[in-house]
């Protein structure tokens, strides 16, 4: 799998992006670094602010959970870092840095802006280095192409070297990999299921062996049966060639099982980061705690389902504040008057953007905010990013 | 394959129905086209002279409906239209003097437009809000001038006044017709005006249907896959505009159905020996054998192009296929 990256590298330092430095740790353990990330849809008065100062980083083979209702802008966040958003969405601050390491010696990595690179630096790294899968292949698919089209062009874009009979055979390989017969490369979209089509995607992503996989809620449009099955792949897929994932969906039980780490995202900006099985456990932030309680348990005792009552703020209005008070249970005065900012919880190396939870807070704890946590056996877990 | 001969055989249905009903159109009308021409000829007939005519119109004398039917049928498998009433010649041979005209000229111009305005509409759909816009007015203003208006203008400067182009006729006086380079050269000298004209009057229409179509495909999920897997622009411009191109295929399938009656105008303009003005000299005269061949070949005409349409989709649209098989 991992054979053909080489001729990418060469290009990419060939061409002289930004040579390769000797590499900071930061550099060498994370794939992507977001800092201060802002999307603004639109201009002037009727400016939509839809990401605000997100930072995140990934670290290299883990996957990043990003979960949130509709319209909190998670969508957005990925289109804007890897530069996929269109008109009228616009950047308006931050950067993305994507540390592409070399195929040769993996602890020398290039960063890469992708905020400010050019179309030909963006067109060196996409896909060779970052790939994305939508939520409906149906709808990414060419619907006039057949499967095996949509692999060639990608291998023959990116790896010159192999012939028509490699790249077949690679396609072959790679739908292997998901499971799929090598003669749905002889197939139209509109002749595979929708577990097949979405297959057919991972592989897809999969081709150019990428340090990252970008995923869309690629599950959502799928029924559960073949979600599970989905989602048991790419965990497999994921171990064995070692890319990091970012996974986006609304579905916070289904990332609790997949991601190493995870971000909840609300109106625009990150609320609460922790580890998957603390964030889980032992939310801190009311939304997280809302979503949690929104979805029921498997195992344990029943309890009720709650839901979060209200709808998420209109992003085109100026608020003062936390985004979340107006449906947040625990709201207090300073919720309506300050916007917390996501700052570190004490030396658990998680996150959240609350009240409640700063240090010299007047105001107790609410129980459910308060839960413990203690990490099973062994050292933290690998996803926890600060 | 089998989808193909169903449609095949839809259009062989219909191509039927088309000439019955050019069959029974003439025998439904008050009196009947016969004795209007018997009027016409006022008295000065012999009974032989009418029963020329009776069999003109594929009517024996003496014979039942169904009998004519057949006569007609038959006649019409022999490529006999019947005898024109006012030219006095087969309808047959004067079509064929006057249908590669049209085709030649219309059938050219409506390729090329459609060639132009595909083009250019899906690059102004993929640049959408640039300065290109502003061709899109221009394209549409000329489309917005009634054509008999363009064509007199265009003659008037570039043809009378600045003499840039050959006026009236479809090729010079001096050449003799055949296939011969002199004759072949003084048809595309003339052509090249009218030719013009009717591309500058109908691009627009091409290019916006392209222009819309293109700027829906961009939305799609799989053209913005194509910028994420880092294709190249002209690659990812292919891959938007391969799938907006679709519509315009099925109508320039209608347009060349329409190639054999939609030039009166230009004919008349530029006084170009085609079918148009050949069909408006017939319903002055009310040469009802005419009339009736000038239909027949415009009505095969649309079903032969509808037919090829059909299958060209077929070709480029996988979806209908299956939606064929099942």
């Amino acid at each position: 799998m991992s054979t053909s990256r080489v001729d990418v590298g060469d290009r990419l330092e060939r061409h002289g992006a930004t040579p390769a430095r000797e590499s900071t740790p930061s550099a060498r353990a994370f794939v992507l670094e977001v800092s201060d990330l802002s999307v603004h849809y639109g201009v002037d008065a009727n400016m939509v602010r839809a990401v605000h100062d997100v930072t995140l980083n990934v670290r290299r083979s883990t996957v990043l959970g990003v979960a949130g209702e509709s319209g909190s802008g998670k969508s957005t966040l990925v289109y804007a870092l890897t530069r996929l958003l269109r008109a009228p969405g616009v950047i308006s601050g931050g950067q993305a840095i994507l540390n592409v390491s070399s195929p040769d010696d993996p602890t020398q990595v290039t960063p890469v802006n992708l905020t400010t690179a050019s179309e030909r630096e963006l067109r060196r790294v996409r896909w060779s280095h970052v790939s994305i899968v939508l939520q409906s292949a149906l709808n990414a698919l060419n619907p006039v192409r057949r499967i095996g089209r949509e692999f060639d062009e990608v291998l023959r874009t990116h790896r010159r070297s192999l012939s028509r009979s490699d790249r077949r055979r690679r396609a072959a390989e790679l739908l292997a990999l998901v499971g799929l017969e090598p003669d749905r490369l002889d197939r139209f979209p509109h002749e595979l299921s929708g577990g097949q089509r979405q297959r057919t995607m991972i592989a897809l992503a999969l081709a150019l062996d990428p340090e990252l996989v970008v995923m869309d809620e690629p599950t959502t449009a799928l029924d559960v049966v073949t979600q599970r099955e989905i989602i048991t792949e790419l965990a497999e897929l994921r171990s064995r060639f070692g890319f990091a994932m970012i996974f986006i969906t609304h579905d916070l039980s289904l990332l609790v099982e997949l991601a190493d780490e995870i971000v909840v995202m609300y109106a625009g900006s990150i609320v609460e980061r922790a580890n998957a099985g603390e964030l889980y456990a032992a939310p801190r932030h009311p939304y997280t705690l809302g979503l949690l309680e929104s979805f029921p348990p498997l195992h344990g005792e029943r309890r009720e389902l709650t839901g979060i009552a209200g709808s998420p703020p209109d992003l085109a209005a100026e608020s003062v504040g936390c985004s979340f008070a107006p449906r947040c249970p625990f709201a207090m005065d300073r919720c309506r008057a300050e916007s917390p900012p996501l700052a570190p919880l004490g030396d658990t190396g998680r996150s959240v953007a609350c009240w409640l939870h700063t240090e010299h807070s007047v105001v107790p704890v609410p129980a459910p905010l308060a839960r413990r946590w203690t990490v099973p056996s062994g050292p933290a877990a690998p996803g926890v990013s600060r | 394959m089998r989808m193909i001969l169903r449609r095949i055989g839809l259009y062989a249905l219909t191509a039927w129905v088309a000439v019955t009903v050019n069959f029974v159109l003439p025998r439904l009308m008050p009196g009947n086209p016969v004795q209007t021409l018997i009027g016409k000829l006022t008295g000065q007939v012999t009974p032989n002279e009418i029963r020329a005519i009776r069999l003109s119109f594929g009517m024996g004398f003496h014979e039942g409906l169904l009998a004519q039917y057949g006569t007609y049928l038959n006649q019409l498998a022999h490529g006999n239209l019947g005898i024109s009433i006012t030219l006095g010649a087969p309808v047959s041979s004067i079509l064929r003097e006057s249908v590669p005209w049209t085709v030649g000229l219309i059938g050219v111009s409506t390729v090329l437009s459609f060639l132009i305005g595909t083009f250019s509409g899906a690059i102004l759909g993929w640049t959408r809000g640039s300065r290109f816009d502003s061709l899109i007015p221009t394209a549409t203003f000329f489309q917005a001038i009634p054509y008999f208006f363009l064509g007199t203008v265009m003659l008037l400067i570039f043809g009378s006044n600045l003499h840039w182009f050959p006026v009236l006729g479809a090729y010079s006086a001096n050449v003799t017709p055949g296939w011969n380079w002199a004759f072949v050269g003084s048809v595309i000298r003339y052509g090249e005006l009218p030719v013009i004209s009717i591309v500058l009057s109908s691009v627009a229409g091409w290019m916006l249907g392209m222009r819309n179509m293109m700027i829906t495909m961009i939305g799609e999920d799989f053209v913005l896959m194509a910028v994420a897997k880092g294709l190249p622009r002209r690659k990812v411009i292919w891959h938007a505009a391969r799938s907006a191109v679709l519509p315009s295929i099925a109508n320039l399938s209608l347009a060349i159905g329409l190639v054999v009656s939609g030039a009166l105008l230009v004919e008349l303009v530029f006084n170009y020996p085609g079918v148009g003005d050949l069909l408006l000299q017939a319903v002055l005269n009310e040469d009802y054998p005419l009339i009736q061949g000038i239909f027949l070949v415009i009505t095969f005409t649309v079903l032969a192009a509808n037919l090829l349409a059909d299958l060209v989709y077929l070709g480029l649209d996988p979806r209908t296929r299956s939606e064929a098989a099942v």
